[in-house]
């Protein structure tokens, strides 16, 4: 039986000394030529509905532009809406026992430019307004605001709840801007008084938490590395930045960072990379990463740039969409996105590509590690553009003031 | 075949083979194609989405009488006035900071601003009044209803005024004009379906604080802290509302009821999976949540709780005067030494 079909075979076909090879023509099959075709029509159509975005993204800007130019009544305005509104409130009067208000405040009635330092430096630190005392943390704008945009911001809030005239031009805040690095924010009501010489009342004395320097063991962790596993800071950046689908991780919250790295080593939230780092780990040195990280104060580096509609997405955030049981982002993860330790981590300025590859991987079934699977359910009723709209709102927010230490640094400097 | 100079045929020996080879590539094509096609058509929307699907049948303000949208309030004095309301409804310590003594706001209850279905919304409370009410006896107006959650719900002994906002201030002018704004076009009154916080039936169990510790551990202290008195941002400003304790509604709030508090519960906690609870959890969680020490009832005056108890409780569904593991209730949290957040 194995012999025979090859001698068969032999004797069918002999060895022809004038044989050429050849291939007789054949048409290309009709499905090849379809499936090319059906390709290169959904790539076109691709091609363009990302257009449309983008031409719909453009038309969006050039009317917030137009709002920033002063060609609307009321420049600043919409910016105070997204940006300041959350904090201050829309009516300027802040929230008793947590944000100072604005209206009647007398460091918004020193005019632009001092709002503008405030506005580029934030607040880190007590400050009385009104004879109230507050606990101060305001976030730095000069990382996700431009010098135009901060003017117009920082004018209207003098023109609306401070009854001044002046307005702030693009190059005057630029020249408010420090050098790289040296912008750390006001240590309270009293730096402000002290550096822009007006009286602005008796503002309390900053006392300053001790910084507790790095310890060197979880120095060498966080930019070397243990033997052969990474070092944080090879995927999170010198500052716990991040970057695209890796997550920004200065001012998470610390117990927040120490849940997420558990579950990484248990298995509740699925990341090799991470997993195999943090086996490396001790309890303890979980603690003082997570410190590390949740006490610095880092500029944004996240942009929206995933083409998200950011209207869309400052809605989600702000007001949620009741009509499928979507609370707002910030109903739980507070109401500047600055995050709820343990359980709820700080949304503002984080990736956009990190939080829409979050979302998806909750309603897709791949993290299942949030309580009471908040998340789970509430991704699965976000769709695609509403995942990127969301990102992308929650990336164009001032990163968390985290920390009172003198830990301020910006990106690029290395340690 | 056999003739050297005969070609033979191209392919595979067998023309069986061959055919079969082809009907899988013909095949194999054809899936790629309506592949294809049907991502472009889901794409462009042509074919709903399972998601966009379950939006139209899993909605819970679908079948509602939908209030107007913050884009739609008008441009003028009275759009000013709602404006100012919605502002009090939804920072009610700040805007209204004379006569909030603890450290809620309207919103903690009433729902996505006073719209939700079966969260005491606003437009369907406004179609009701004036009416007539047990828990004072007399005809309450609209003005007289939010006078009572300012004493209660708001507990206002403890504020700076020390009681609720004088007959006629302003901010029931501001409230009912955001009120009366977001019942645009609802039909006056009629019970409007969604009124309330509902109803949640008595089980056969009845309801235990001890059952309730448990559910309530396992599914609100996430939000609301382990010791239930909620949870703030870096900025002190609460996020998630207390519910016992001295920030909290005080004894003559409706919320300190079981009946009332399990049906808060039940249609909408936890936040994004209200009906999540059995009615037997939610009674027994509303039980463990309001058989705790809260501010006291503003209407004791010189009296005892007992008196009270029989004055203002009688038949309410209520741990006040009532003595759990040992503890009268209804005694009341310290009075703070200086009203709340009142100036330096």
């Amino acid at each position: 039986m194995s012999k025979d079909p090859k001698r068969m075979t032999n004797t069918r076909h002999r060895p022809d000394e004038n044989f050429e090879p050849y291939e007789p023509h054949r048409r290309i099959p009709w499905p090849l030529i379809a499936f090319a075709g059906a390709l290169g029509l959904w790539g076109a159509a691709t091609l363009l509905d990302s257009r449309q975005d983008v031409a719909a993204e453009q038309a969006e800007r050039l009317v917030a532009d137009n709002l920033k130019t002063g060609q609307n009544s009321e420049p600043g305005s919409t910016l105070f809406a997204a940006r300041c509104a959350t904090c201050h409130q829309p009516d300027g009067m802040g929230v008793r026992a947590a944000i100072p208000p604005l209206s009647g405040s007398p460091f918004v009635a020193q005019g632009p430019e001092l709002i503008a330092k405030i506005l580029l430096r934030g607040i880190d630190g007590p400050i009385r307004v009104n004879n109230h005392v507050f606990d101060g943390h305001m976030p730095s704008f000069a990382s996700t605001l431009t010098d135009s945009e901060i003017g117009e911001l920082a004018s209207h809030v003098a023109r609306h709840f401070g009854e001044s005239s002046q307005t702030l031009s693009a190059t005057e805040v630029a020249s408010l801007r420090g050098p790289a690095g040296e912008d750390s924010s006001f240590k309270g009501g009293a730096e402000i008084a002290a550096t822009s010489g007006f009286s602005l009342g008796d503002q309390p004395a900053f006392v300053s938490v001790s910084a507790g320097s790095l310890a060197p063991e979880i120095s060498s962790l966080v930019f070397s590395g243990r033997g052969e596993q990474w070092a944080c800071a090879s995927c999170h950046g010198d500052l716990g930045q991040g970057k695209e689908t890796t997550p920004r991780l200065a001012g998470l919250p610390a117990d927040y960072i120490v849940k997420q790295l558990d579950d990484f080593a248990q298995g509740r939230r699925l990341n090799e990379s991470m997993r195999m780092v943090v086996n490396t780990l001790s309890d303890s040195e979980k603690r003082k990463l997570a410190e590390y990280y949740a006490d610095l104060r880092v500029p944004s580096n996240a942009r929206p740039e995933l083409g998200g509609n950011l209207a869309r997405g400052e809605e989600l955030a702000l007001r949620g969409d009741w009509s499928r049981n979507v609370p707002s982002c910030f109903s739980c993860h507070g109401p500047s996105g600055f995050g709820v330790a343990p359980e709820f981590p700080a949304l503002a300025a984080q990736h956009a590509a990190y939080t829409t590859n979050q979302l998806s991987a909750w309603a897709g079934g791949h993290r299942k590690n949030s309580s009471l699977a908040l998340m789970e359910r509430i991704s699965s009723e976000l769709g695609d553009a509403d995942r990127r709209a969301v990102a992308d709102y929650l990336a164009s927010l001032p990163p968390v003031p985290a920390g009172t230490s003198e830990k301020t640094a910006s990106i690029g400097d290395q340690p | 075949m056999t003739q050297p100079a005969e070609r033979p045929e191209a392919g595979p020996t067998d023309p069986a083979k061959g055919r079969i080879a082809r009907g899988w590539i013909h095949a194999a094509g054809a899936v790629v194609i309506i592949a294809a096609v049907g991502a472009l058509a889901y794409e462009s929307g042509l074919i709903p989405s399972p998601q966009a699907a379950r939006q139209g049948m899993g909605s819970t303000t679908a079948g509602y009488f939908q209030p107007p949208t913050d884009d739609q309030i008008p441009d003028d004095e009275f759009g000013a006035a709602v404006r100012r309301g919605q502002a009090i409804f939804m920072n009610t310590s700040t805007n209204a900071s004379e006569h909030v003594g603890n450290g809620l706001s309207c919103s903690n209850c009433h729902l996505d601003g006073g719209r939700q279905p079966y969260s005491a919304p606003m437009w369907a409370a406004w179609v009701q009044y004036p009416k007539y009410r047990s828990k004072n006896n007399q005809i309450n107006t609209m003005e007289d209803r939010v006078k009572g959650c300012f004493t209660y719900s708001m507990n206002a002994q403890h504020s700076v005024s020390g009681g609720p906002p004088p007959a006629g201030d302003d901010i029931y002018r501001d409230l009912q004009s955001y009120f009366y704004w977001l019942a645009t076009n609802a039909p006056t009154n009629r019970k409007m379906e969604g009124v309330g916080f509902g109803k949640v039936e008595k089980t056969e169990l009845g309801y235990s604080p001890e059952r309730g510790e448990q559910v309530f551990a396992a599914n609100c202290s996430v939000c609301h802290g382990a010791d239930g008195q909620g949870q703030k941002d870096i900025n002190e400003r609460y996020v998630f509302p207390p519910l016992w304790g001295p920030n909290s509604y005080n004894w003559g709030a409706g919320m300190a009821r079981i009946d009332t508090a399990a049906a808060f519960i039940k249609n909408n906690m936890p936040l994004s999976q209200p009906g999540k609870l059995t009615d037997q959890e939610v009674w027994d969680v509303a039980a463990f949540i309001d058989s705790h020490e809260r501010p006291k009832d503003p209407r004791q005056k010189g009296n005892t709780i007992e008196e009270t108890r029989k004055r203002y409780h009688d038949g309410d569904e209520i741990y006040y005067g009532r003595t759990v593991n040992g503890v009268l209730l209804g005694v009341g949290t310290p009075d703070p030494v200086h009203p709340v957040a009142s100036q330096e």
